[in-house]
């Protein structure tokens, strides 16, 4: 058996060999793959370090200065989409976030109501070897009242009210608004409702630091992957 | 006697070494697969040749009139943004080609000052023609978004279908003209 | 997947160019191996004296085309990432069709051109402005070409996609083709030979 291939010339030994690879190759499947494979311990160890998330004060400061080299993914559903949703953000609902819609250059910010099918969006993205996912800290409940609706300290030193200023600058840019001092005293029984979501006008007259939006149109770009 | 009509063994022998024999083809072209698999797995694409003449007279244009650069839309697709035209990863690419086959000349003796051309044509004859190819290829190169190296090689590879479409048209458009070109090679 | 290890943050843009250019220099030195710097070599497959450029592409494209599909199949090598300039079938065909005429009467195709004047060759030079000037003249021209440019538009496309057939059965194939290409490619050559041969 060994003999007939001694007495091939080079180039047939090559020819041999390309159309063994070839046939093997039929088995091939080259497609989006469909399963994520998590190593537990980094996993873990990444949650821990915070390296896992962005929190709604970044990312609002990212949207503000219009940082453009991520991408913000809404993993609700479209309705929840339409009614109100983080400026900037495109909508890939939970169950089709591994898809293939996102690629793995990218870098990827996921949000929903609360921090849970973020986190667990997150996951499985990484398990699917995406070098870049980030959730957005406890979601829509932080960005609501960390961004739109700061909460005005009791009692503020210069610091702290300084602080609120700038917080409230933002609020106001995201079309939020800034409350009214808590007063301390035990924690009411209901929780105080957030005012109602509106989706945020175009900001108009913007105070002085931040940046208008992007509304220029960008120059085209050069041509990177041509042959 | 013509300048430039060297045969590849003229010349005072102590400078003129024998040109060794040419590669196996077949080895050449597995050599050339790994380095477009090595680009595949490095930098997510493969190679080409003609995108880097774009940028280059791209930049030469809006050297002269950066106006007119910047309004063609052929030539701006390689202008604005950030970094400089000839930053460009198919410019540093052809450098390379250049060096590439410099070395591999020079180590087997191949480099010398000549004009390719068949027996029966004039050394003008053949220059002009060979201005003309290239531009005639320029053309082709540019509907087809790419040449040898980026369409047929680095998309062959990759299964594109445009790729193949290309591939067979210009072995088509090259056996067509040969016959009317046999007075160049042959 | 940790390829296209650029894409998925390894390295940036700064390095990127230095690969450029040793893949550069890969890629010409394979060239130059295999006698592209040459017209007459070339120009001899469409005289179907000397196949050699039939049988450099076609042994780098199963060697490429082989490399991706079993990284790929491995789950190393994450293919969407890799960048399949989109297919505008006609423009393609009737740009192929310019090249290869371009080919026979210029002697050279862009990279082939490059090695070429590397190693001396006056002609090779001269493609190189033959070219450059063309380039030009399509930009110039572009507007008035719109309309065959985007002819044929169907995005990136795969043979695959495009026939509904797997991808591995397509390598395959290819693989065949190409195969039973060298083998004919030596035969026509055989024959050539033997009949200038015998017309001497």
């Amino acid at each position: 058996m060994r003999g007939w291939i001694s007495k091939l010339t080079t180039n047939q030994r090559l020819a041999a060999l390309a159309l063994a690879l070839g046939a093997i190759a039929i088995a091939a499947t080259v497609g989006p793959q469909r399963t994520a494979t998590v190593n537990a311990k980094e996993l873990l160890t990444r949650v821990e370090r915070g390296d896992d998330h962005v929190t709604p004060a970044e990312l609002a400061v990212w949207i503000i200065n219009g940082r453009a080299d991520y991408r913000l993914v809404d993993i609700r559903g479209a309705q929840a989409f339409a009614a109100y949703h983080i400026p900037t953000a495109e909508n890939v609902p939970l169950s089709q976030v591994a898809d293939g819609g996102l690629a793995r250059s990218d870098k990827i910010v996921l949000y929903g109501d609360g921090g849970i099918h973020a986190a667990q969006a997150w996951m499985v993205l990484v398990g699917m070897g995406y070098p870049r996912v980030y959730t957005l800290l406890e979601g829509l409940d932080a960005w609501k009242e960390d961004v739109l609706f700061p909460v005005a300290p009791a009692n503020p030193g210069p610091a702290e009210q300084a602080r609120f200023e700038r917080a409230a600058q933002v609020a106001k840019f995201f079309g939020g608004q800034p409350r009214a001092a808590i007063t301390a005293g035990p924690a009411p029984a209901q929780p105080v409702p957030a005012p109602p979501l509106v989706a945020p006008a175009p900001p108009a007259a913007l105070a002085p630091g931040l940046p208008a939006s992007s509304g220029a149109a960008t120059p085209p770009k050069k041509k990177r992957e041509g042959c | 006697m013509e300048p430039f009509a060297h045969d590849l063994m003229d010349g005072p022998p102590e400078v003129a070494r024998a040109p060794r024999p040419y590669a196996n083809p077949y080895l050449a072209g597995i050599g050339i697969g790994i380095v477009l698999l090595a680009a595949f797995v490095l930098v997510g694409r493969g190679l080409g040749a003609s995108g880097a003449f774009n940028s280059t007279i791209a930049w030469l244009v809006s050297w002269v009139a950066p106006g007119y650069a910047h309004d063609n839309g052929f030539l701006a697709g390689y202008l604005g943004g950030d970094t400089h035209p000839l930053k460009s990863w198919l410019v540093f690419e052809v450098a390379g080609v250049f060096v590439g086959a410099l070395g591999s000349g020079l180590l087997a003796h191949r480099v010398v000052r000549t004009v390719e051309r068949g027996p029966r044509i004039s050394i003008a004859g053949r220059l002009a023609l060979a201005f003309l190819g290239g531009m005639i290829m320029a053309f082709g190169a540019a509907l087809a978004r790419g040449c040898t190296s980026g369409q047929a090689l680095t998309g062959g590879a990759l299964l594109n279908l445009g790729s193949w479409v290309f591939m067979l048209s210009v072995f088509v458009g090259g056996y067509a003209a040969a016959w009317f070109l046999r007075r160049q090679w042959r | 997947m940790i390829a296209p290890l650029e894409k998925l943050g390894w390295f940036g843009d700064e390095t990127s160019l230095v690969i450029a250019f040793l893949i550069g220099i890969g890629f010409g030195f394979f060239l130059e191996r295999a006698g592209f710097g040459s017209a007459k070599k070339l120009v001899a497959q469409f005289y179907l004296r000397d196949l050699a450029v039939f049988k450099v592409m076609f042994s780098a494209i199963v060697t490429a085309m082989l490399g991706v599909t079993y990284l790929a199949w491995a789950g190393y090598l994450d293919l969407s990432l890799v960048y399949l300039v989109p297919t505008f079938w006609i423009a393609q065909l009737a740009g192929g069709l310019l090249l290869g005429v371009g080919f026979v009467v210029g002697g050279y195709c862009p990279g082939t051109s490059i090695a070429s004047a590397a190693t001396g060759r006056i002609d090779g030079v001269v493609f190189v402005l033959g070219f450059a000037a063309g380039t030009l003249g399509f930009a110039v021209a572009s507007p008035l070409l719109q309309g065959v440019l985007g002819a044929g538009e169907l995005g990136p496309t795969t043979l695959p996609d495009a026939l509904g057939v797997p991808y591995g059965a397509v390598v395959f194939a290819v693989v065949v083709v190409a195969v039973a290409g060298f083998a004919g490619a030596s035969w026509i050559e055989r024959r050539m030979a033997a009949r200038d041969a015998g017309v001497r």
